[in-house]
């Protein structure tokens, strides 16, 4: 398994830097209900293959990003800055 | 008042040279350490910033993000933090961290090889006066490079000594 994980502030990393927080789903409405709440704080899929997670960069600028990773592969794709959002491209 | 009488001790003790200049760990000035904070969707601090860096070499160091060291060899009195805080209130927090932070300097042909056993940090690409938040081993650091053969490391006080005994022991190959 790959161990660097690329920071789009900091540059690869490893991942002993940074802390999992899951898959990064969208957030639902403050209203929406406890049984959409329930689902979304407590219940999770584990799927195989690619999708977007929270890493927080624990041990580095402390940000929150949301890194593009495969679960079987650990290929990383992208990662960007969950506030700033439009920094697209990770430094190598 | 308290009963007793507060006594500052240094956190690290001797320095530790190996031969031929290779590894050399010098435990610097406990001056000032200023965390800056930028305030949230702030400019870019930088050129805010470098007017009160002073007049150290790389007295403005960044942090992350909207996040700054200010540090120097020489104290800051309660009286001068405060103006600098007044000054700089519209555009960010200032944390005066002297006396929690240590300074510590590495020098030498090797200390690349010495800090590659503990760090991820590829230090062939951190130029002079770039910084890096980062771990020595399960230590946080905050890493600057001073120049092509000095780096400095700074690192919360109480993990100071676990610090250098680790660096000392790094250092032992190239002794």
């Amino acid at each position: 398994m790959a161990s660097l994980v690329p920071c789009p502030h900091c540059g690869s990393r490893p991942k002993e830097e940074f802390t999992v927080k899951g898959a990064a789903l969208p957030r639902p409405a403050p209203d929406a209900g406890e049984q959409v709440w329930m689902d979304y704080v407590y219940l999770r899929d584990n799927p195989r293959g690619r999708y977007e997670e929270f890493w927080h960069h624990t041990s580095g600028c402390r940000r929150w990003l949301v890194v593009t990773r495969d679960t079987a592969t650990h290929e990383i794709e992208a990662s960007r800055d969950v506030a700033f959002g439009t920094s697209p491209e990770a430094r190598a | 008042m308290a009963d007793f009488q507060l006594v500052h001790r240094p956190a690290v003790h001797e320095a530790f040279a190996s031969s031929a200049g290779a590894v050399t760990l010098q435990p610097l000035p406990e001056g000032r350490v200023i965390q800056v904070l930028g305030k949230p969707a702030g400019d870019d601090l930088r050129q805010i910033l470098t007017e009160f860096a002073g007049t150290g070499p790389h007295g403005l160091r960044s942090a992350g993000p909207g996040q700054w060291f200010i540090v120097g060899d020489s104290p800051m009195t309660h009286d001068e933090f405060q103006a600098m805080a007044a000054k700089l209130a519209q555009h960010a927090f200032l944390v005066d961290q002297s006396h929690g932070r240590v300074r510590v300097g590495l020098k030498g042909t090797r200390i690349v090889d010495v800090l590659a056993k503990g760090t991820g940090v590829d230090l062939d690409r951190v130029a002079v006066g770039e910084s890096a938040m980062t771990l020595v081993g399960h230590i946080s650091v905050h890493l600057t490079r001073l120049a092509p053969d000095a780096i400095e490391l700074m690192v919360l006080r109480g993990f100071a000594e676990s610090l250098w005994d680790d660096l000392v022991r790094m250092s032992r190959e190239f002794a």
